[in-house]
C-alpha cells in the first residue's frame, strides 16, 4: 500500500468515481469523469489501479466491474500513516525536522533492557511509598 | 577575474567570511573536548545554553564581523573605480564561502519544508484537542508510530498519537507534557533551527556532530528537569513514560542531532537513570560560565570600540582586504 502516495491525477479520480458508485466498469467511470477521455485510457488506468492492488475486478458479460478494495476513509487513514511515515522514516533531509521529541533517541531498544529499567522504576516506586508511610 | 565595484564586495565578504569562519571554527572544535567536559560539571540547562552558543558563535561572530568591518571599510575606502582584478585564491574562497552557506540554507530549507508538511499532513489527518496549559490545539493523530513531540519554529505545534495518549496513565501522560512544555519555553526548536544554519568548518563536514549530540543530550536533562521540578514521584511518572513509550515499538528518528554516534539504549537508561536518582547539586553554573561569559562580551565590545574610537582600524581591515583580493 505504500504506492498510494504514488496516485496520478487520473488515478485518483478515477477512484473517486468508483467510491461514489461504490462499483463500475470502463464506461461507467468514462462518464461519470469530469473530463472527456478515451475509453483505453481509462481502461488502462483501472487495469493500472487493479495491479496496484487498489481495486478488485469480476468479469460481467463482456467487461470488467471494477471494485475499490478500500473504502475512501480507510484510504485517507491508510495515505496519512504512509506519508507520515515516509516523513519521518524517509532519506536524511526529510528526517531533518525541527522538532522536539519526548522520546528522541529511539530506535530499536533490547527488550530485556527496558524490562530491567521498568523493575527499577518498580523498586524505586515502592522506595518512595515505603517511604512516605514510614 | 575582473570584478566591478558591487561584485568585488560580494566576493571579499564570501571571501573574508569563509577565512574567518574557518579560523573560528577550527578554534572551536579543538576546544569542544573541554567544552563539554566543562559542560558536564554545570546544571543542563546551562550546560545546554553553553555548548548552544558555542556552536554558533563561529557563524555569529563572523556575520558580525563581516558586517561591522569588512562591509564598512569597503565601502569607506575603496575607491569606485571600474573593474579590478581579482586573484585566483580570493575568487576559490569565495567560491567556498558560498558553498558553505548554500549547503547551510539547503539543510534549513529542507528542515523547514520537511516540518510544514508534516505539521500539514497532521492538520488535515489529526484531530485538535485541548491540552490544558498548551496555547494552541494539540494534534491527535491516528498513527501507529508513536509520537509525542513538539513539532514547528515559530508557533510549534504538540502532536501526539492516539497510542501514546491512550497509552500512558494520566500522571505519565502529564508529566510527558510538561517535558514537552519545557522544550517549547526553552525555544528548542528554534535553537535546533540555529544549529541546522551554522555552517561546518568546510562543506560536506560534520565536524560538530559531538558538540551538537552534547547539546541535544543537556537539552533533553534540561527539559527532564524542568518538567520534573524535583518531584520524586513525577520524576517517576517521567521516567514511565520514556520507557512505556519507548516500548511501543520502534520510531524512526525525528531529530538530524541523534545519530547512531552513541547506542540509542545507553541514551534512554542514561536519563532514566537520571530521573530515578535524587540528583546530585549541579554546582554553581555561574562560577564556569560568568568568566566565559565576560571574556566574549569584553572581546566583543573591545572590537567595537576599536572601530568607533580609532579610524585607523577600518584601514587596516582594508588593507588586509586589499591582501585578500590580490
Amino acid at each position: 500500500m505504500g504506492r498510494l502516495l504514488l496516485l496520478g491525477p487520473l488515478e485518483a479520480q478515477a477512484m473517486e468515481v468508483l467510491w461514489a458508485v461504490g462499483q463500475g466498469s470502463v464506461r461507467d467511470v468514462v462518464e461519470q469523469l469530469d473530463r472527456k477521455l478515451a475509453y483505453t485510457t481509462v481502461m488502462t488506468t483501472l487495469d493500472r489501479l487493479f495491479k496496484k492492488g487498489l481495486l478488485d475486478r469480476q468479469k460481467s458479460e463482456r467487461a470488467f466491474l471494477y471494485t475499490p478494495r478500500l473504502s475512501h476513509g480507510e484510504w485517507e487513514r491508510q495515505r496519512a500513516g504512509d506519508l507520515v511515515s515516509g516523513l519521518l522514516a524517509g532519506s536524511q533531509p526529510s528526517r531533518e525536522l525541527l522538532l522536539s521529541s519526548l522520546v528522541d533517541a529511539v530506535g530499536h531498544h533490547d527488550v530485556d533492557l527496558l524490562e530491567q529499567l521498568e523493575e527499577k522504576i518498580r523498586r524505586k516506586r515502592k522506595e518512595l511509598s515505603k517511604g512516605i508511610q514510614g | 577575474m575582473s570584478l566591478s565595484y558591487t561584485w568585488r564586495l560580494l566576493c571579499l565578504c564570501c571571501a573574508a567570511f569563509f577565512v574567518l569562519h574557518l579560523a573560528l571554527a577550527v578554534a572551536t572544535r579543538l576546544s569542544a573536548g573541554t567544552a563539554m567536559r566543562m559542560a558536564a560539571r554545570m546544571k543542563p540547562s546551562s550546560a545546554a545554553r553553553f555548548l548552544f552558543f558555542l556552536r554558533i558563535s563561529p557563524m555569529a561572530l563572523t556575520i558580525f564581523a563581516v558586517l561591522a568591518f569588512c562591509i564598512p571599510s569597503y565601502l569607506w575606502l575603496e575607491p569606485e573605480a571600474a573593474g579590478e582584478q581579482v586573484g585566483f585564491i580570493c575568487f576559490l574562497m569565495a567560491a567556498l564561502g558560498s558553498a558553505i552557506w548554500a549547503l547551510s540554507i539547503t539543510r534549513v530549507v529542507s528542515a523547514v519544508r520537511g516540518t510544514v508538511q508534516y505539521l500539514h499532513e497532521c492538520e488535515r489527518h489529526g484531530r485538535k484537542i485541548t491540552v490544558p496549559g498548551e496555547p494552541s490545539p494539540a494534534l491527535l493523530l491516528a498513527d501507529k508510530t508513536p509520537v509525542l513531540a513538539v513539532a514547528g519554529v515559530v508557533h510549534p505545534r504538540l502532536v501526539i498519537s492516539k497510542r501514546v495518549f491512550h497509552g500512558l496513565t494520566l500522571e505519565q501522560r502529564e508529566a510527558a507534557l510538561l517535558h514537552e512544555r519545557a522544550h517549547r519555553t526553552s525555544r528548542d526548536n528554534i535553537k535546533r533551527f540555529l544549529i541546522l544554519l551554522s555552517p561546518d568548518v568546510l562543506p560536506f563536514l560534520r565536524t560538530f556532530r559531538a558538540l551538537e549530540h552534547s547539546w541535544a543530550k543537556f537539552t533533553e536533562w534540561a527539559a527532564d528537569d524542568q518538567a520534573v521540578e524535583g518531584n520524586s514521584h513525577r520524576a517517576l511518572s517521567l521516567a514511565s513514560a520514556l520507557v512505556a513509550v519507548a516500548k511501543m515499538g520502534s520510531k524512526p528518528k525525528l531529530s538530524y542531532l541523534f545519530s547512531s554516534l552513541v547506542h540509542d539504549d545507553h541514551e534512554l537508561t542514561e536519563r532514566v537513570d537520571r530521573l530515578l536518582r535524587p540528583q546530585p547539586n549541579p554546582g554553581k553554573p555561574a562560577e564556569v560560565l560568568v568568566p566565559f561569559l565576560t571574556s566574549a562580551g569584553a572581546l566583543l565590545t573591545g572590537a567595537i570600540a576599536l572601530v568607533l574610537l580609532w579610524p585607523g582600524s577600518l584601514s587596516l581591515v582594508h588593507q588586509a582586504l586589499e591582501r585578500l583580493v590580490h
